[in-house]
C-alpha cells in the first residue's frame, strides 16, 4: 500500500526519473516508428506485390506459347482457381507529346480478364470518386468536379477496356493506359491526388506549344516495339500512335513509371505474336513458300488467381503445385507446340519477389536490433538514476524499516517506481509513435518542401506513400518491452535498497 | 515480569581494521507503564542499546571464554526473546509494538505530515490497509491535533518547524499503538524551549496513557523528567 503512495509522489516529485520516462518515450516510440514504417513497407510490398500479378504466374517470356486459350480454360475450371489471364509482356520505347523518348514495360493484357486476376478496376485512376480522399479538404482533386465534354464514367470504362475513339475518325480503338508517373505530365499533391500540369507539345513542324494537355482526354503515345523471331532476331520495328484511355496508380513506383497497358490484341500485332500462317519454302509456289497450317495466337505469360486469401507468406505454394500440374496436362495435350513443364516457368507472387521481400525482411530484422540495442540505453538510465536515488534516500529506507517495512516491501518500492516510469514513458512513447506514424507523409513533405529533405525517395523504395499504420499487436510488444526493461533497470537498485541494514541507513550522511 | 529485559547485551563495530566494543554486557529492564531514561555521554552505546532493544539491530553473540561473560544476551520483550526472531518477526515487531522517535525526525519529505503519520499503519497492515483507511486516518488525524497539529494536515515537514516536524514523529511513532515508545534524543536538534515542550508533550502523553519510554539522553535535565535514570559509561551500566 505504501509503495503506491511513495510511487506517486517520487513520481511528480522528482525531475531525474520524469527524464527516464523521456528516455523511454523516445526509445519506444524510435522502435514504434520503425517498426511501423519498416513493418508497414513489407506489408505494402507483399499486397502490391499481388496487385498486378495475381498469385501464379506462368511465363515463357520473349518467344510466348500458344494455345493458351485452352491453359485458361483448363486452369479456372479447377477448384483452386478463381480467374487466370493472358498477358504479354515486352520491352518498348515511347514517344510523348513534349518530343521525349521513354523506355517502357509494354503489357498488353485482356482488360476483363485482367480486372478479375488483379485489382486492375481498382487503380484505374480517373474516375469520378465515391468519396474525396481523407486529406483533401478543400476537394480540390480534379476527380470532385465535372470534366468539359468528357464524362468520368466514359473515361473509367475506357481505361478498363483500354479502348478510346480515334481523334481522327471518332471510332473505337486501341488505346494505352500508363501508369500515372509516365508521362511526367501529372503533378502529385501532398493531399494525394494528382494534377495535370501544362505540357510543351511538339508540333509537326518541331516547335512547342504549350498545352493544357489531360492525357486521357486529348494525348497521345507513340510506341515503338522490336519484334523477335523464333530464333531471337529482330524482326522489324513496329510503330503504332495510340490514344490515352486513362492512367493508372498502384502505388508502386516502380509500375507507374515505367509500365504500359494496352489491349492484348494490339501488343500481339506489334509483337508479332497474333495468328499467323505456319508456312514452309515450296519453290514450286509463286511466293516460294506453302500454308500448312496456323500457327496460334501466343502470349508469354499467364496470370492466375487463387480463391481465398493468398497473402500471407507462402499461402500460394498449394495453388503452384496444382498450376504445375494442369500445365503438365495441357503441355502433353500439346507437345511439340507449347513449352513442356520443365523449362516453363511457374513462380508465386512471393517468388518473383522474392530477393526484395527477403532484403526488406532483413533489413526489418536489423534495423528493429540495432534501435532495441540502443533502448537498453533505457534501462542503463533507470538503474543509473535509481541508484543514485536510494542513495538520496537510505534515510528514508531505514526509517521505512525502522516503522515495520520488510526487505521485500523495500525492493517493492524501486521496482513498482520503475514498473510506473515505464508504463508512463511507453504509453507516451507510443502515443507519440502514433501521432509521428500516421502524420508521417505529410511531415515527410514539409520537409522535403521546407528543408529540401527527402529521405523516402519513391525511386529508390518502390512505394509513392511511406506506411502509415501503427500495428496494436506490435505496439503492445514494444509497451510491454519498455515496460519490462524499466523494471529490470530498476531490479538491482530494488535488491540494493532492501539489503541494507536499518541502523547503517539510519546513520547515513 | 518487566515488558522489556535486557540481559548481558554486546555490540561491536568494525572501523576498518579494528573491532571497536559500544556495548560490553549491558543488563537493564523496563517495566510496562515505565519512563526509563537512558543517560550517557556521546559514544557511551546508548543509541546503540535503543536500537537493539527496538530490532534495528542484532547483538553480538560473543565467545564465552573471550568475553569472559558466563551468559547468554538476551533481549526480552513481553517474555520473547527478540534476539532469536527472524528478519520478518523482527519487521513486523517494530511496526506493531515499538515506536521511534529520532533525534533528526526522519520525516519522509514528498509526504505531508498526515501521510507520514499513516505509513506506519500502512505499513503494518498492508493491503487490509485500504479496507479500514477511513480508521486510521482517524486516528492520525486525532493524533496530530493532540499534538497541536490537525490545521496543517497537509503540510509537508519542508513547511513545518523543528518542534513541529518532532511533534509529527512523535504522532507517527503512536499511529499503530505500539507498547514500547523508544525515542534516541527526542530534543537533540532543537533550542532549549522547544525542547522543553517536546517534553511536555511526551510527558502528558505518558501520564494520560501509560506509555512504557525509554528516552536516550545525554541531558540530565531531560533524564530527570523520566522515572528513572539508566547510566551508560563506556559501554556498561553504572550501577545506581
Amino acid at each position: 500500500m505504501y509503495q503506491f503512495l511513495l510511487t506517486r509522489k517520487y513520481l511528480t516529485s522528482k525531475l531525474m526519473p520524469l527524464l527516464a520516462s523521456v528516455a523511454v518515450l523516445l526509445c519506444t516510440a524510435m522502435v514504434l516508428v520503425i517498426w511501423s514504417v519498416m513493418g508497414g513497407f513489407l506489408d505494402m510490398l507483399v499486397r502490391s506485390g499481388r496487385t498486378m500479378t495475381g498469385d501464379v504466374i506462368i511465363a515463357w517470356p520473349n518467344a510466348g506459347f500458344g494455345h493458351y486459350e485452352d491453359l485458361i480454360q483448363r486452369l479456372e475450371a479447377d477448384e483452386l482457381v478463381d480467374a487466370a489471364a493472358p498477358v504479354i509482356e515486352s520491352f518498348a520505347l515511347i514517344g510523348l507529346p513534349d518530343g521525349r523518348q521513354e523506355t517502357v514495360m509494354l503489357r498488353g493484357v485482356d482488360g476483363p480478364s485482367y480486372a478479375r486476376v488483379t485489382a486492375y478496376k481498382d487503380i484505374v485512376w480517373w474516375k469520378k470518386l465515391d468519396r474525396p480522399l481523407p486529406k483533401d479538404k478543400d476537394l480540390l482533386d480534379p476527380r470532385n468536379r465535372d470534366l468539359k465534354g468528357l464524362k468520368w464514367d466514359t473515361l473509367y470504362a475506357q481505361g478498363l477496356s483500354l479502348t478510346a475513339n480515334d481523334p481522327a475518325t471518332g471510332l473505337p480503338m486501341a488505346a494505352v493506359v500508363p501508369g500515372i508517373e509516365v508521362s511526367g505530365f501529372n503533378d502529385r499533391t501532398a493531399q494525394g491526388f494528382y494534377n495535370p500540369v501544362l505540357v510543351n507539345k511538339r508540333l509537326p513542324n518541331g516547335e512547342y506549344e504549350t498545352v493544357d494537355l489531360f492525357m486521357p482526354a486529348r494525348g497521345t503515345i507513340t510506341i515503338n516495339t522490336i519484334p523477335l523471331d523464333s530464333r531471337g532476331t529482330a524482326v522489324e520495328t513496329v510503330s503504332r500512335v495510340l490514344p490515352v484511355a486513362n492512367e493508372f496508380m498502384s502505388g508502386l513506383f516502380d509500375l507507374d513509371n515505367r509500365l504500359v497497358l494496352v489491349r492484348l490484341d494490339m501488343a500481339q500485332e506489334m509483337l508479332k505474336l497474333q495468328k499467323s500462317d505456319k508456312v514452309i519454302d515450296d519453290p514450286t509456289t509463286p511466293d516460294g513458300y506453302k500454308v500448312v497450317g496456323e500457327n496460334p495466337a501466343r502470349v508469354t505469360h499467364v496470370l492466375i488467381r487463387g480463391k481465398g486469401d493468398l497473402g500471407k507468406f507462402g499461402a500460394a505454394i498449394p495453388l503452384k503445385r496444382r498450376v504445375e500440374s494442369i500445365y503438365e496436362q495441357f503441355a502433353e495435350a500439346h507437345r511439340g507446340e507449347v513449352p513442356g513443364v520443365v523449362p516453363i516457368i511457374i513462380l508465386t507472387w512471393e517468388d518473383q519477389n522474392r530477393t526484395m521481400i527477403g532484403a526488406v525482411r532483413k533489413e526489418t530484422a536489423l534495423v528493429l536490433s540495432l534501435f532495441s540495442l540502443v533502448s537498453l540505453v533505457a534501462v542503463i538510465l533507470v538503474l543509473t538514476i535509481f541508484w543514485a536515488m536510494i542513495s538520496d534516500k537510505t534515510r528514508d529506507i531505514g526509517i521505512m524499516r525502522a516503522l515495520g517495512a520488510g526487505r521485500a516491501g523495500i525492493a517493492w518500492v524501486w521496482l513498482m517506481y520503475g514498473l510506473a516510469i515505464g508504463t508512463v514513458g511507453t504509453s507516451l512513447g507510443v502515443a507519440t509513435a502514433w501521432v509521428i506514424v500516421t502524420n508521417i507523409n505529410p511531415i515527410h513533405e514539409w520537409m522535403g518542401d521546407a528543408m529540401g529533405l527527402t529521405i523516402w525517395s519513391p525511386e529508390v523504395y518502390y512505394f509513392v506513400t511511406i506506411p502509415n499504420q501503427v500495428d496494436p499487436t506490435h505496439a503492445a510488444v514494444v509497451a510491454i518491452a519498455g515496460v519490462l526493461s524499466c523494471f529490470v533497470g530498476a531490479f538491482i537498485p530494488a535488491v540494493r535498497a532492501a539489503n541494507m541494514r536499518p541502523v547503517d541507513a539510519l546513520r547515513f550522511e | 515480569m518487566p515488558l522489556v529485559e535486557v540481559e548481558n547485551v554486546c555490540r561491536t563495530y568494525r572501523m576498518g581494521r579494528a573491532d571497536v566494543p559500544v556495548l560490553r554486557g549491558v543488563s537493564m529492564t523496563v517495566d510496562k507503564g515505565e519512563c526509563v531514561a537512558v543517560l550517557g555521554a556521546s559514544g557511551s552505546g546508548k543509541s546503540t542499546l535503543l536500537h537493539l532493544i527496538g530490532g534495528l539491530d542484532r547483538p553480538d553473540r560473543p565467545d564465552r571464554a573471550r568475553m569472559k561473560i558466563p551468559k547468554t544476551p538476551a533481549i526480552r520483550f513481553g517474555g520473547s526473546d527478540i534476539t532469536a526472531y527472524s528478519t520478518r518477526k523482527l519487521d513486523e515487531y517494530r511496526g506493531r509494538d515499538v515506536g521511534f522517535v529520532f533525534q533528526f525526525y526522519h520525516l519522509l519529505p514528498e509526504l505531508t505530515i498526515l501521510e507520514n503519520v499513516l505509513l506506519g499503519a500502512m505499513i503494518l497492515h498492508g493491503p487490509g490497509f485500504v479496507a479500514q483507511a477511513g480508521q486510521h486516518r482517524a486516528r492520525a488525524e486525532e493524533l496530530l491535533t493532540a499534538f497541536g497539529l490537525g490545521h496543517r494536515l497537509k503540510h509537508r515537514p519542508s513547511q513545518l518547524s523543528g518542534g513541529e516536524r518532532q511533534r509529527t514523529a512523535i504522532a507517527r511513532s503512536l499511529i499503530n499503538q505500539p507498547a514500547l515508545l523508544l525515542a534516541d534524543e527526542p530534543t537533540g536538534n532543537l533550542d532549549e524551549q522547544t525542547g522543553a515542550k517536546i517534553l511536555d508533550a511526551m510527558m502528558e502523553l505518558r501520564a494520560r496513557t501509560s506509555q512504557t519510554m525509554i528516552v536516550v539522553t545525554h541531558d540530565p535535565h531531560t533524564a530527570e523528567r523520566a522515572d528513572r535514570i539508566v547510566r551508560l559509561k563506556d559501554g556498561l551500566v553504572i550501577p545506581a
